[in-house]
């Protein structure tokens, strides 16, 4: 019977009539083909424009060797554009973590009208980034802003702040307009993750007599890091792709005092014209950020 | 006396014959002629332009008040008279060129009409983003209206390399408003002598402008009244710079080496006296672009300030009942404003306007068409009359027309004033790349306000400067920067 059953099977694989194994590769082909066209076309190209010298007024395509990355090393505004966006990465996480723990612990409890007050913190990640960056930077205005004169008001006398002109001012305010409009992704994606956590574990822990921090740092936080180190990572990387917020309020100004790479990257490529040079700055980019999300992945053990 | 023969005789008849004919056939041709051309360019131009009825132009405008014209007015008044329609983009001054340049690039012929910079021109030109205008001058019969431009417009912002790019069409032009009844009044000149041991005037220089500028603030104070203000933000600094720079005797460039010269001791001291003259401005100053400074002005806080001409227009209360300028604020100071130029006496023929045509236009005729209509002595004298108009009188008869004169009662010492300063105005800087260079000395002026160092920030800017003239050529933009140089408004004479 099963030798029967063996060669009706090997019958039917081998007759003409049935459908070919590799079908259901035939069926996602022009999905992935699309795919890799619309993703990794634009890629494989900018990669080619970058080892050729177009600019507004060249359009040289011949090959250029690697002038274009030789030219990356020596270029100062470059590199503290760089650094300008690790400032804005280091500071502005680690606050919007934190302030989005606390007030997913806030709301982890039942209270009255929870929903309407969730709904309405989650509102500024809801805003435009270009707009929440230009309506900020009228509330900083120095001449119709509210902001100096609510501490105008306090102090007694006129404060005259330049939130987006004095260098000691320009990062406090770049820093405020972002945290302000991402914490709530944080507090949402963190409130979620403790909202999954057992609570007979917690329970059990405090009529042990475990305080607090011993309660979050052994049985909360390894339960909701998985979901914690996701989104990290994701406001990591959006971070470092900062623009259009920081394009409305500063315009990456004073001078360049506040020019993230991807503004540079856009002065570059869009209002200099310097093509070739920009492709060759997104794959620097590509490179680091490849570098530093795999390390990421690693180190926060996403990958296991 | 010999009588001729009868065939020598018929030979000359038959010659005086052919001349006969021939020179009646010249002066019937030349009448034909003069009859067609007796129409205006306006009239030549709609009647050309009826056999393209039902297509539809587009034409890229400067966001905001300028696109009213074209929105309100012009475009309407052109589907009109031709049946073409006129389809406005509006795009940011910002991101002008960027959107030129992209569309060039993607040669899609999305936009038909432009308008450009002029400083742009030469990059634009060069990079074949714009259409060679001169054959359909040419053919449309435009070039006598041409003429009539006024001349630093007509001679600096149309040409590149000797070929039409651009019909001039914006007569931008700094000017100082002062507050005439302040500097009239008894009480404000004798405390102004009290403090300084000179007379009361409007200053011819910035040093005169300094002092002025600090002790009108103190004499003042109790009326909650500023000396000055100006807009400070950096994109329009960057053209005060412009200006100041070369007033004070100073050169962008070296001819020879093509080295820049921004970082000499004269761009130490404009920028050193910019940033001192913010303390006797209203705090924020720093802040300030042209709506700011235009509403200071306007509520009465400033006896001074420098800006483009529809300052002037709107102190005097002209247009701003309209709907669409109940923006700006409503004007306490209309009659009591006087017109100079400013310190220094050349003022900056800053950014302006002209017409020009895409290269990749499909329908360039009629894209041509509705700007020489647009820029003809007709319709142009009406758009500069526009209550909403931001395009400023850049014809001769703009400065003298009866009509504009009767706007309002100071309406001719303020044409007086732009037609003074179209002649002694200085040119934007203006060679290959010029953005590069403008975007380092925008930079350089928010550095400035940041607090750095003036000469720290002029030799940085002046570094990059010579980079960017190496990546393009020394010799290339040496040829581009001589050629500029040597037009009369390029430095004070």
């Amino acid at each position: 019977m099963a030798q029967s059953f063996a060669s009706v099977s090997s019958a039917v694989r081998r007759s003409p009539q049935m459908p070919d194994h590799n079908f259901r590769y035939w069926i996602i082909a022009p999905s992935v083909f699309l795919l890799l066209l619309i993703g990794l076309f634009p890629l494989i190209y900018a990669f080619v424009v970058s080892f050729q010298q177009i600019t507004m007024t060249d359009y040289d395509t011949s090959f250029a060797g690697l002038v274009n990355y030789q030219a990356l090393f020596s270029d100062q505004r470059l590199w503290e554009s760089i650094l300008h966006t690790i400032v804005i990465t280091v500071i502005a996480l680690p606050v919007e973590l934190i302030l989005g723990l606390a007030l997913a612990y806030l709301f982890l409890e039942k209270m009255y009208g929870k929903q309407i007050f969730i709904s309405l913190i989650v509102l500024p990640t809801v805003i435009s980034p270009i707009v929440s960056g230009a309506t900020w930077r009228l509330l900083f205005d120095q001449r119709y802003g509210p902001i100096n004169q609510v501490l105008s008001w306090i102090a007694g006398r006129e404060v005259v702040m330049l939130w987006t002109i004095e260098p000691i001012l320009v990062y406090p305010a770049i820093l405020i307009c972002e945290i302000w409009q991402w914490t709530p992704f944080m507090f949402l994606i963190l409130l979620a993750a403790l909202s999954s956590v057992d609570k007979s574990l917690t329970e059990a822990a405090e009529l042990d007599g475990a305080g607090f921090w011993r309660i979050f740092l052994k049985i909360e936080l390894p339960a909701i890091w998985p979901v914690m180190a996701i989104a990290i990572l994701i406001r990591g990387v959006d971070l470092f792709r900062i623009f259009d917020m920081v394009w409305a309020l500063t315009g990456g100004g004073p001078g360049t005092y506040t020019e993230t790479i991807s503004i540079y990257t856009y002065v570059q490529g869009f209002r200099q014209f310097e093509t070739s040079y920009t492709a060759a700055i997104a794959f620097l980019i590509v490179a680091l950020m490849s570098f530093v999300v795999t390390w990421a992945i690693r180190r926060m053990g996403l990958a296991k | 006396m010999v009588a001729m023969s009868s065939g020598k005789r018929e030979g000359r008849m038959s010659l005086l014959k052919k001349i006969a004919l021939t020179a009646s056939a010249a002066i019937v041709t030349a009448g034909l002629t003069s009859a067609a051309w007796a129409e205006s360019a306006a009239e030549r131009a709609v009647k050309e332009a009826q056999k393209y009825k039902g297509q539809t132009i587009t034409i890229v405008w400067e966001a905001g008040l300028q696109s009213l014209d074209p929105l309100n007015f012009s475009g309407p008044l052109w589907e009109k008279l031709t049946g073409i329609k006129v389809k406005v983009v509006e795009v940011q001054t910002a991101e002008m060129f960027t959107k030129i340049m992209q569309e060039y690039r993607a040669g899609t012929g999305a936009y038909d009409a432009l308008n450009v910079i002029p400083a742009w021109m030469p990059d634009l030109a060069n990079a074949g983003a714009l259409e060679v205008l001169d054959p359909y001058v040419q053919k449309y019969g435009y070039g006598d209206e041409l003429q009539k431009i006024a001349a630093t417009y007509r001679d600096n912002q149309m040409k590149v390399d000797g070929k039409i790019f651009g019909f001039p069409d914006d007569g931008d032009v700094f000017v100082m408003y002062y507050r005439k009844d302040v500097f009239g009044d008894a009480k404000v000149q004798e405390a102004f002598k009290a403090k300084t041991g000179r007379d009361l005037a409007v200053p011819k220089n910035w040093k005169d402008f300094g002092e002025t500028g600090a002790a009108l603030t103190e004499i003042l104070k109790p009326q909650n009244m500023y000396g000055a203000a100006f807009f400070r933000q950096p994109p329009y600094t960057m053209f005060m710079f412009q200006e100041r720079f070369r007033n004070e005797g100073g050169k962008f460039f070296d001819a020879e080496s093509m080295k820049a010269t921004i970082n000499s001791d004269v761009g130490v001291k404009v920028l050193t006296e910019m940033r001192n003259e913010n303390k006797f401005m209203p705090p924020g100053v720093e802040q300030w672009g042209f709506v700011e400074n235009l509403a200071a002005f306007m509520a009465g806080q400033t006896a001074m300030t420098i800006s483009w001409p529809p300052y002037g227009r709107w102190a005097a209360g002209y247009g701003t009942d309209e709907k669409a300028l109940s923006w700006v604020p409503k004007s306490t100071v209309a009659g009591k404003v006087g017109y100079a130029m400013p310190p220094g006496g050349h003022p900056e023929l800053a950014a302006g306007f002209a017409l020009s045509v895409a290269s990749t236009s499909k329908n360039k005729d009629a894209a041509y068409l509705f700007i020489q209509w647009l820029n003809s002595e007709d319709i142009s004298l009406q758009r500069v009359k526009l209550p909403t108009a931001l395009r400023d009188p850049f014809r001769d008869s703009h400065f003298t027309d009866p009509g504009y004169l009767a706007l309002w009662p100071d309406a001719k010492d303020y044409l007086a004033a732009l037609q003074a300063g179209s002649k002694s105005g200085l040119l934007d800087l203006s060679l290959l790349q010029t953005d590069k260079y403008e975007e380092v000395l925008r930079q350089a002026i928010g550095k400035l306000w940041a607090g750095e160092d003036p000469k720290k920030i002029l030799d940085a800017a002046a570094g990059e400067w010579d980079a960017i003239t190496k990546k393009i050529g020394v010799d290339k933009q040496k040829a581009v920067y001589a050629n500029w140089a040597s037009k009369s408004g390029a430095y004070p004479q």
